[in-house]
C-alpha cells in the first residue's frame, strides 16, 4: 500500500449545500454540509451566549478519493470547499504563493475545512498533497498545474476577500451576480 | 478540433487572451459542483454563468475553453481573470440547446 | 414526452400517466432566473439542478416537464408539488450534452405534434378579492402563494398567457419578500377589466427605486451580498410581464409593489 503511487478517482460523490452561519455576538463563523433541500436562510436561533444566523447557503458537493490501483480510500468529508485568492492583501502568504507560482503556470487554491473544527484540526498537509495530486492527475501537467494549500496561510481571515468555488444564488430567480465573501 | 477551428466554424467570439488548444468533448452545466465532479480536461464547457468564479473552476478542471451561451454578457473582470490564467472565454448568441446540434454536427462527442 | 423518455433511457419520477403530451421547445439550463425570463410554455427543461425551486420555476414558466440529467433526483416534497401541478419529472443518467444530442435527434426525426388546446369558460363578471400573507425567509413555502394564485386564475378561466404573466410576476414578487423582507400582505383583486396584485411588505425598503429597476442591479447591502442573495430583484422581469407596475418604498419601513394586468 505504501508503495502504491496512487491514481485517484472521485468516489461517493454527495451533492448538497454548504451552510454558513455567523454569530453576531462573538463574530464567529460556523459551517456544515447538508443534503437538506431548502435550508431556511436568516434562520436565527440562540445557543448559550451565541446568536446564530444563516448568512450563506451554497450548492456544493462532498467526495472521497479512491485509488484505482490499490483501492485505498481517502475520505474528504472534512473538506468544506476551495477558495480562490483575489489578491486582496499583498503580504498574505497565499497571495505571495500565487504570484510566485503563476510564472510556472501553477494555479493555487486554498482548501478549507469546516468551521470551527478546522481551527483545531486543520486538514493535514498529507491530504492537501493528495488533493493536489488528484487534480494534477486530471490534467496535462505540461500545460499547467494546480496546488492546493491550507487556509492557515491566509494572513487575516476576517479580512480575506477570497471567493469560494461553489454556487450561490442558484435558488434565486435572479441571475447570480458578483457576491462579496463571507468572512 | 482546436479552439481556433471551433471559433471559425461556429462564429464564436473570443473574449479573453489565451493560447489555442485541442478540444475533446463537451460539458454542459451552470453548476460549479457538477463541473468539478464531472468535467474532463480539454472539454468545451458551455454555460450561462458569467461570474468570475467560473475561472478558477475552469482552471481546477483544466477545460479547453468556457463557452458562454445565449449572448450573455461577460463582465470585464471575469475576462481579465481568464486572460491572466490563459483560459479561453468564448461567446455565442445561440442558446445552449442549439449549439449542441452544431457541435455534434462538427463531430464533437460528450466528455 | 414519451419519445424523449425513451431516447434518454430515463426513469419517470412523476407523471407516468401524462407522458403522451407533446412539447414544443427544449430548454437546457441550471439557472432558474433564465428559465423564468426566457423559457417558453409547453417546453421541456433539461437540468442538473434537482431542487424544489427548479420544480416551481418550471411550473411557473409553464413547462410540461423536467428531465434531471447526470442521474440527479429530487426529494418527496418536490415530487408532490409536481404531481399536484401535473408536471412531468424524469431522470436520466446521461450527461447534459448527450441528453441534448438525443433529444435533438428525436425532435428532428419525429413528426409534428399539435399542441393541446384548452377551452375554458370566461366569466368577465367575477369580482374577487383575496388577502394573503408571506413570511420573510420562509424558503420552504416560497412559491406556494403564487402557485395558489395561478391555480385559482386558471380555474376561473382566464387566458393562459395572462395567467402565466400573473404567475411569473407574483412569483418574482413573492421571492423578493422571502429574500429581502420581514413579511408581507398580498392583495389580489379581480375586476371585469383587470387583475391587480399588490404586495405590501415590512422590511428595509429600497433607497433608490429607479436604480433598482435597472436590469440586474441589486440594492442589497454589503452584508446581504455576503449572504449570497443580493442578486437583483426581478423587477425588470416583473415590469416585462405586467401592464402597469408601481413600486414605492420607504427605507426602514417597507416596499409596496402594485401590479396590474389587463384582461
Amino acid at each position: 500500500m505504501a508503495d502504491c503511487r496512487h491514481r485517484w478517482d472521485m468516489t461517493d460523490t454527495r451533492f448538497g449545500f454548504v451552510v454558513f452561519e455567523k454569530c453576531y455576538h462573538c463574530n464567529t463563523i460556523r459551517t456544515f454540509f447538508s443534503t437538506e433541500e431548502t435550508p431556511v436562510l436568516w434562520d436565527k436561533y440562540r445557543e448559550g451566549d451565541c446568536f446564530w444566523s444563516r448568512v450563506e447557503v451554497a450548492q456544493s458537493f462532498q467526495f472521497d478519493l479512491k485509488c484505482a490501483d490499490c483501492a485505498h480510500i481517502e475520505k474528504f468529508g472534512d473538506l468544506m470547499g476551495f477558495l480562490f485568492c483575489t489578491s486582496c492583501m499583498d503580504d498574505c502568504e497565499v497571495e505571495k504563493l500565487q504570484k510566485k507560482h503563476e510564472k510556472d503556470r501553477t494555479w493555487v487554491l486554498v482548501a478549507f475545512g469546516h468551521f470551527p473544527e478546522v481551527k483545531k484540526n486543520p486538514i493535514p498537509q498529507r491530504k492537501l498533497d493528495i488533493l493536489t495530486d488528484y487534480f494534477n492527475q486530471r490534467r496535462d501537467t505540461s500545460r499547467s498545474r494546480v496546488k492546493i494549500v491550507s487556509f492557515e496561510l491566509i494572513k487575516d481571515l476576517p479580512r480575506c476577500k477570497g471567493v469560494f468555488i461553489h454556487d450561490v444564488g442558484m435558488l434565486s430567480e435572479e441571475p447570480p451576480k458578483e457576491r462579496k465573501p463571507v468572512f | 478540433m482546436t479552439t481556433k477551428e471551433l471559433i471559425d466554424k461556429l462564429g464564436l467570439e473570443p473574449l479573453s487572451k489565451f493560447e489555442h488548444r485541442e478540444v475533446n468533448g463537451v460539458f454542459i452545466s451552470d453548476m460549479l459542483s457538477d463541473v468539478m465532479t464531472g468535467a474532463q480536461t480539454g472539454n468545451l464547457w458551455l454555460t450561462i454563468q458569467t461570474q468570475k468564479h467560473i475561472v478558477p473552476a475552469a482552471n481546477l478542471v483544466d477545460v479547453a475553453a468556457i463557452l458562454v451561451t445565449g449572448g450573455k454578457e461577460v463582465p470585464q473582470d471575469t475576462i481579465d481573470l481568464a486572460s491572466r490564467f490563459n483560459i479561453a472565454i468564448l461567446s455565442s448568441k445561440l442558446p445552449t440547446f442549439e449549439l449542441v446540434g452544431k457541435l455534434y454536427a462538427l463531430g464533437l462527442g460528450g466528455k | 414526452m414519451r419519445t424523449i423518455k425513451e431516447a434518454l433511457d430515463a426513469t419517470v419520477i412523476e407523471g407516468e400517466d401524462v407522458l403522451d403530451s407533446a412539447v414544443d421547445h427544449v430548454y437546457a439550463s441550471d439557472l432558474m432566473s433564465d428559465v423564468l425570463a426566457f423559457g417558453k410554455p409547453d417546453s421541456i427543461l433539461l437540468t442538473g439542478l434537482a431542487t424544489q425551486q427548479a420544480v416551481i420555476s418550471a411550473h411557473m414558466a409553464e413547462f410540461k416537464g423536467i428531465v434531471f440529467v447526470r442521474g440527479k433526483t429530487i426529494k418527496d416534497g418536490s415530487r408532490k408539488f409536481a404531481k399536484d401541478h401535473r408536471l412531468i419529472l424524469m431522470s436520466t443518467e446521461l450527461d447534459m450534452y448527450d441528453a441534448c444530442v438525443r433529444v435533438e435527434a428525436v425532435r428532428t426525426g419525429g413528426g409534428n405534434h399539435p399542441p393541446e388546446t384548452v377551452h375554458e369558460d370566461r366569466s368577465a363578471d367575477v369580482l374577487l378579492q383575496h388577502e394573503y400573507s408571506i413570511e420573510g425567509s420562509d424558503f420552504g413555502s416560497a412559491g406556494m402563494l403564487s402557485t395558489e394564485v395561478k391555480s385559482m386564475l386558471k380555474t376561473i378561466g382566464f387566458d393562459p398567457k395572462l395567467v402565466r404573466r400573473v404567475g411569473i410576476s407574483t412569483y418574482e414578487g413573492e421571492m423578493n419578500v422571502v429574500m429581502h423582507a420581514k413579511r408581507a400582505k398580498v392583495f389580489l383583486t379581480i375586476t371585469p377589466a383587470l387583475i391587480e396584485v399588490v404586495i405590501d411588505d415590512e422590511g428595509k425598503g429600497i433607497p433608490d427605486v429607479n436604480l433598482a429597476m435597472e436590469k440586474g442591479f441589486s440594492t442589497a447591502t454589503e452584508e446581504q451580498r455576503a449572504m449570497g442573495f443580493g442578486a437583483g430583484m426581478g423587477l425588470p422581469n416583473i415590469k416585462h410581464n405586467t401592464d402597469e407596475m408601481e413600486l414605492t418604498s420607504e427605507v426602514g419601513k417597507g416596499t409596496k409593489l402594485k401590479m396590474r394586468f389587463y384582461i
